[in-house]
């Protein structure tokens, strides 16, 4: 199991899109159970993939390699992982904010959420906030991501919170921001549970806030 | 000495008698400014802000017209179709454009990319007023920057016109996608900016292009990646240049230290945005380790300090980059990027006393 499951891992990290639903199909034949595939091959390798990113060692072209090639594998995947309900680490509602156009910041931190487990739902660019209140109400998650590349519309992630609160909704999420010109500091301003300066660190940062 | 001799002292590495000043600001706080002091030209303005370059934009537009589509985008040079996009209230409202369609997104072939119908030719320009504009600025620095969204570059139009994750993925995937079409749009370039630069020679003082090659923590790519689809072409343009006595200057946002040494290995003159929370970007630092074969622009924070400031911050702010920018010459001030709506006037006018109150040698 070990020996596939490293070859999972390789294949991701490199991008080899074009392998990898034979290698999740050879793990599979091997008896190996899909959750295992799940959080042993990929779960696991996109946290590398994160880490090396904070470290310069890889870039955005290599990551959207990866998490391109996680995601064909996890196609073929789903299917078997029938527990898919209870195997959710969390759920996350997340969206460029109001006049924010901008989405690759946002679909990267999708696919790190992805990867880490989390049930993801995007609501994709330029979500006005009572969108972002209904889907906090309806679909009830964990974390609610807010992102921004551009500087005034930045203030537009405390009309959503502001929204929140209006709706007496803002104790029932975490709230994280993200993207370029965002900062801690900004964070705190507008009453964020949290920030993350890149993709990875917005799991890293959203497993802290739900204690795990 | 006047605007032209501060400016050219200071990219030639000496001090001239005060650090020059550019200007970069939206539509927006340029109306704020003129209303303010009840101004309408906008040359009127760039003296009150002592701004010592003017820009000239190149030919103009001769081709078929832009196509208009339903849902309200234009199609501009590329074929790339673009809509306003709206934000914003009370002081920090405004609009900006961004693509709604990336025409070679879903194609799979080299054939398909070749065959593309949009490709731009540079015979749909009219060049034959080109230099003339030149006239009026007399003592000043002439930067020929072109159109914003038609600057001279290679990743920006290849990320417009394939969409920005394809084109990073191709550069993984189907490099020889990825290159046919950074190929293409080299190609255009080069011949475009051959039939502008005649008209130039001895008008202009720098040429500016601009391709995004960092973003706020790292470069886009790694340095090998950089070299394998970028140098070449990145080395051309400013060899085309410098063929007609013009300065290069190269505007990216983001995160590029680790690019630096191959931009100076292209001959490049200036490097221009130096945007200060990017990692690495801190002026000081960079003037330490390239002043000698580099000069710089830009440094002044619009992501925070402009914004989110006080007077007194901003302030700080351009002593701090005057003290780190001046000693040698190689440094000429200026915002980040364009100053945004966001920014509240009293804050655009601390800046502009700033310079002023710390500009002189």
């Amino acid at each position: 199991m070990v020996d596939i499951i490293n070859k999972i891992k390789d294949a991701v990290m490199s991008g080899q899109a074009d392998q990898i639903q034979a290698l999740v199909k050879e793990a599979l034949a091997a008896d190996v159970k899909a959750s295992d595939i799940l959080k042993e091959g990929f779960i696991a390798v996109m946290d590398e993939v994160g880490e090396k990113m904070s470290k310069d060692e890889i870039f955005i072209p290599e990551v959207l390699a990866a998490a391109k090639t996680m995601q064909t594998g996890l196609d073929l995947l789903k299917p078997y992982l029938v527990e898919s309900e209870s195997e959710y680490t969390g759920k996350v509602v997340i969206g460029s904010v109001k006049g924010d156009v901008h989405d690759i910041g946002k679909n990267m931190v999708c696919m790190m959420f992805e990867g880490a487990g989390f049930e993801v739902i995007d609501l994709g660019v330029n979500v006005p906030d009572e969108e972002f209140v209904e889907n906090v109400k309806n679909q009830q998650p964990q974390i609610l991501a807010l992102s921004s590349l551009y500087t005034p519309t930045m203030l537009a992630m405390k009309d959503v919170i502001d929204a929140l609160t209006d709706a007496g909704l803002r104790d029932k999420v975490k709230i994280i921001v993200g993207g370029a010109p965002v900062t801690q500091l900004f964070a705190d301003d507008i009453g964020a549970d949290g920030y993350a300066p890149d993709a990875s660190k917005a799991v890293l940062k959203a497993k802290e806030l739900l204690g795990n | 000495m006047n605007s032209k001799e501060r400016v050219m002292t200071a990219m030639n590495h000496q001090e001239p008698d005060k650090c020059p000043v550019d200007f970069w600001a939206t539509e927006e706080i340029k109306d704020r400014l003129k209303e303010h002091w009840n101004i309408d030209s906008e040359e009127e303005m760039l003296q009150r802000v002592g701004c010592d370059v003017r820009i000239v934009r190149g030919p103009s537009y001769a081709g078929q017209e832009f196509k208009k589509f339903p849902d309200g985008s234009v199609a501009d040079l590329w074929g790339v179709r673009r809509i306003v996009v709206e934000y914003g209230k009370d002081y920090y409202k405004g609009s900006y454009k961004e693509v709604v369609e990336s025409p070679l997104e879903k194609m799979t072939s080299l054939q398909e990319i070749e065959n593309y119908e949009g490709w731009p030719s540079a015979d749909w320009w009219d060049y034959s007023k080109v230099g003339e504009e030149c006239a009026q600025f007399e003592g000043k620095c002439i930067i020929n920057v072109g159109d914003r969204l038609d600057r001279t570059a290679q990743l920006k139009p290849a990320m417009y016109l394939r969409g920005i994750q394809q084109i990073m993925e191709d550069m993984v995937f189907n490099p020889a996608i990825a290159e046919a079409i950074f190929e293409r749009v080299a190609a255009y370039f080069l011949e475009y900016n051959s039939r502008v630069f005649p008209k130039y020679e001895g008008k202009i003082d720098i040429f500016m292009m601009g391709d995004d090659f960092g973003m706020q923590n790292q470069p886009l790519m790694s340095v090998e990646m950089w070299r394998k689809y970028f140098k070449k072409n990145f080395r051309k343009y400013i060899d085309l240049a410098h063929k007609y006595g013009f300065k290069v200057m190269h505007h990216t946002c983001g995160a590029v230290r680790p690019l630096i040494p191959d931009f100076i290995d292209c001959g490049l003159d200036i490097l221009q945005s130096l945007q200060p929370m990017a990692k690495g970007m801190d002026l000081g630092e960079l003037k330490r380790e390239f002043g000698k074969d580099l000069a710089f622009q830009g440094g002044v924070c619009i992501q925070e300090t402009l914004p989110r400031g006080t007077k007194e911050d901003v302030r700080n702010m351009v002593k701090k980059l005057m003290e780190a920018g001046k000693p040698g010459g190689g440094y000429m001030i200026c915002s980040a990027h364009n100053i945004q709506p966001d920014t509240k006037l009293e804050n655009v006018l601390a800046l502009l006393d700033a310079y002023q109150e710390f500009r002189d040698y």
